[in-house]
C-alpha cells in the first residue's frame, strides 16, 4: 500500500502518496547493493553475527576440550591450541559472542544517553542547552583510557557490563552533539510549527515528529560506533582490566601475549577476528552513509 | 565579536572546565571501594589498627571529603601533586620523568602520520575514482579497522622475534655505554621505530579518510571553479586554494585527538615496555596509588585542555568564516 487516506481541507477523503516503511527500506537496500564494499561489509557482519549466535553448535570442540598445549595449526586444530591446550578456533568463535554483544550493547546505552541529552538540548535550547553542552565538553575532555581504567579499577567486580557502561557513559557527547544540531535545525521546520500550532505537546513533537526524521542519522552513527567500541573493549581487556571469566578477543590476546614468541598463532587469530569484524561494520557504515546520503563527520 | 574577545572568552571557559575535571577525578577516585592503607601495606600484609589510624591522620585521610578535596586542590594549584603511596616519591617528579617518552612517541607518530596522510589524501582526492584512489581508500579502511595494539604485537613478532632486526622492549639498551651521543641516539631510535610504526599505520589511515573527504568537498566548490576559469595552473588551484580549506578538519582533529592518541600510546608503551606515562598509569591503577593516579589524570587532562584550546584558536585564525558566538 503506497497511499493513505487523509481528510483534505474540504473534509473529503483524499489519497496521499506516502511510501510505506517497507518501500523506504527497499530503496535504501537498492542503493546499498550498488556498492560492492558495502555488500562485503554486510556479509561480514552477518557472518560474524551467525558465528556469535551459533558458536555452541558450529564450534569444532566444546569449551572444556583440552588437547596438547601450544600445538601449531593443523587439521585437528585449524587455529592451533593455546598454552592450556584449548582449541583456538573454538575460543575465537566463542569470543565473537562477547565482542559482538559488547559492540551492540554499548551503542544501545550510548544512544539512550546521547539521544535524550541531545534532544533536550537541541529542542529547548537556551540555558538548558548551554549547561548540557558544557557537561558534554567536560566529558569529551576526559581521556578515555584514563577514565575507563580508573572506573574499572574502582568497581571490584570486573564484569563485561561494567566496561560497557563506562564506555557508553564516556562516549555519548559526540552522539549528543550530532542529535542536538539536528534538533536545533528541525525545530524550526514548518511541519514542526504546524504540529505546534495544532497543540501538540513538546514531548509529542520531540518523539513523534522530529525523531523519525533523524533515524537514518542514528543508524549510520550507531553502525560506525560499533567497531570503535569492539576495538576499545579489546584494548581495555588487553591491558588486564577485563573480565577474566569471559574470553573476549581482547582477553585471548592478553593471555596469548606472554607466549607469542613461541606460538604465533595464539595472538594472530583473535586479532584477525577483531580486524575483520571491525572492517565489516566500517564498510557497512560507509555504505549506509552513502546510501542514506548523510554527512557525518568522521 | 572580534577575534581577541573570542580568544579571551575561550580562555575563560577553561577555568570552570578545569575545576569540574578536578572534581570528577577526585570524586571517582575517592568513591572507590577499598582503603588506600591496604595498598600501602601491600597484598597479605597485616597492620595494627592504631598504626593504620596514624597513617590515615598523616595523609589527611580522616578529614571529611570536601575538606580533602580543597586541601588537594590547593596543593595542586601550587604545583604539589603529593607523594606516591607505593614508592613515597614525589608524583610531580615521577610524571616529569615519564612524560618525555610519551610526548616524544606522540609527536613523532602524529607528525609522521599527518605528513603521509595529507600527501596521499590530496592525491587520492585529485585522482578521484582512479585505481589509486580506490586502493588507497580500501587500504585506509583496513588500517582504520586494525586494532593498533594487535598491529604492534604482529610487528613485534615479525621484526623483533623472527627477524631480530629490532629490540623488543624498553627505550634504550640497558647496561650499554655508548662511545658517542650519536650511537646512543641511534640505539634509542631503533627502540622507538616499531612502536611509532604501529601508531602511524592506524592514525594515517584515519587522517587519510579525513583529508580525502574534506578535499573532495572543497574541490566541488564555486571558488575552485573560479580559480580554474581564471586560468590558474592546476597545481596552484589545488595547493594554494583548495588544500588550505581542506586542512581545517585536520587542524581540529589534531587538537581534539590528544586524549585519543594517549589511549593508543598507553597500550603501545605497555607492549614495548616503554617507560612512559601510559605505562605508569596502568601500573599504578592496579596498585591503587591514589596520589599518582590523580596526578597523572590531571596531567593528561591539562594536556588535552591545552590542545583543544590551541585547536579552537588555530581554527579561528585559519578560517575567517567562523562566527564567534
Amino acid at each position: 500500500m503506497n497511499s493513505r487516506l487523509r481528510k483534505n481541507s474540504e473534509g473529503k477523503n483524499e489519497k496521499v502518496h506516502r511510501p510505506s516503511r517497507a518501500t523506504r527500506l527497499f530503496v535504501v537496500w537498492r542503493k546499498l547493493k550498488k556498492s560492492k564494499l558495502a555488500i562485503a561489509g554486510f556479509g561480514i557482519v552477518l557472518f560474524m553475527s551467525m558465528v556469535a549466535l551459533l558458536s555452541p553448535v558450529i564450534s569444532p570442540y566444546s569449551l572444556d576440550w583440552i588437547g596438547s598445549s601450544r600445538m601449531p595449526p593443523s587439521m585437528e586444530n585449524i587455529f592451533g591450541t593455546d598454552n592450556l591446550g584449548r582449541d583456538m578456533l573454538t575460543l575465537v568463535m566463542y569470543g565473537a559472542r562477547i565482542s559482538v554483544y559488547v559492540g551492540i550493547a554499548t551503542v544501545l546505552v550510548e544512544i539512550a544517553i546521547g539521544l535524550s541529552i541531545g534532544m533536550v538540548a537541541g529542542y529547548f535550547g537556551g540555558i538548558i542547552d548551554e549547561i548540557l553542552m558544557r557537561i558534554a565538553d567536560v566529558v569529551f575532555t576526559l581521556p578515555m583510557l584514563m577514565m575507563v581504567l580508573l572506573a574499572i579499577s574502582m568497581f571490584e567486580v570486573r564484569s563485561i557490563n561494567t566496561i560497557i557502561l563506562v564506555m557508553a557513559v564516556l562516549e555519548w557527547p559526540f552522539m549528543s552533539r550530532v542529535v542536538r544540531s539536528e534538533y536545533l535545525s528541525l525545530r524550526e521546520a514548518t511541519y514542526v510549527e504546524a504540529a505546534r500550532s495544532m497543540g501538540a505537546s513538546n514531548l509529542r513533537i520531540i518523539v513523534r515528529h522530529i525523531l523519525p526524521n533523524i533515524l537514518s542519522v542514528m543508524i549510520v552513527l550507531a553502525t560506525m560506533d560499533i567497531p570503535w567500541f569492539i576495538l576499545l573493549e579489546a584494548t581495555i581487556t588487553f591491558l588486564g582490566f577485563g573480565d577474566p571469566m569471559s574470553s573476549s578477543w581482547g582477553v585471548l590476546l592478553e593471555r596469548g601475549f606472554p607466549h607469542m614468541s613461541t606460538s604465533w598463532w595464539i595472538i594472530t587469530f583473535p586479532g584477525l577476528a577483531l580486524l575483520i569484524t571491525s572492517l565489516g561494520f566500517n564498510l557497512l557504515g560507509d555504505g549506509l552513509r552513502d546510501a542514506l546520503d548523510i554527512k557525518v563527520r568522521e | 565579536m572580534p577575534m581577541r574577545d573570542y580568544v579571551i572568552r575561550r580562555l575563560l571557559i577553561i577555568i570552570p572546565t578545569f575545576f569540574l575535571i578536578t572534581l570528577i577525578i577526585f570524586t571517582l577516585i575517592h568513591f572507590a571501594p577499598g582503603d588506600p592503607t591496604d595498598a600501602m601495606v601491600g597484598k597479605g600484609g597485616k597492620l595494627p589498627p592504631e598504626l593504620r589510624e596514624q597513617i590515615r591522620v598523616e595523609y589527611g585521610l580522616n578529614q571529611p571529603l570536601p575538606v580533602q578535596y580543597l586541601i588537594w586542590l590547593n596543593k595542586l594549584l601550587h604545583g604539589d601533586l603529593g607523594y606516591s603511596y607505593i614508592t613515597s616519591g614525589s608524583v610531580l617528579n615521577m610524571i616529569a620523568v615519564r612524560i618525555q617518552l610519551t610526548v616524544e612517541l606522540q609527536l613523532m607518530a602524529e607528525s609522521l602520520s599527518i605528513l603521509i596522510a595529507v600527501v596521499l589524501g590530496v592525491i587520492a582526492a585529485v585522482k578521484h575514482h582512479s585505481i589509486y584512489d580506490a586502493s588507497c581508500s580500501v587500504a585506509a579502511l583496513v588500517g582504520y579497522s586494525t586494532p593498533d595494539f594487535w598491529l604492534a604485537l604482529i610487528l613485534l613478532l615479525v621484526f623483533s622475534f623472527w627477524l631480530k632486526w629490532f629490540p623488543s622492549s624498553s627505550s634504550i639498551t640497558p647496561g650499554l655505554t655508548f662511545s658517542t651521543p650519536f650511537h646512543a641516539l641511534f640505539d634509542h631510535f631503533k627502540h622507538m621505530l616499531l612502536p611509532t610504526l604501529a601508531l602511524v599505520a592506524v592514525w594515517t589511515a584515519y587522517l587519510f579518510r579525513l583529508v580525502r573527504s574534506a578535499m573532495l568537498e572543497v574541490l566541488t566548490q564555486d571558488y575552485i571553479t573560479t580559480a580554474r576559469s581564471k586560468g590558474l595552473k592546476e597545481r596552484v588551484v589545488i595547493y594554494k586554494h583548495a588544500l588550505r580549506n581542506a586542512l581545517l578538519p585536520v587542524v581540529t582533529y589534531v587538537g581534539y585527538s590528544i586524549g585519543l592518541l594517549f589511549t593508543g600510546a598507553a597500550v603501545i608503551e605497555e607492549i614495548f615496555a616503554l617507560p612512559g606515562l601510559g605505562q605508569l598509569m596502568v601500573e599504578r591503577s592496579q596498585g591503587r596509588d591514589y596520589p599518582a593516579l590523580m596526578g597523572i589524570s590531571i596531567a593528561i587532562a591539562i594536556m588535552v585542555l591545552i590542545a583543544n584550546l590551541c585547536a579552537d584558536i588555530a581554527y579561528a585564525v585559519v578560517d575567517p568564516r567562523i562566527r564567534y558566538d
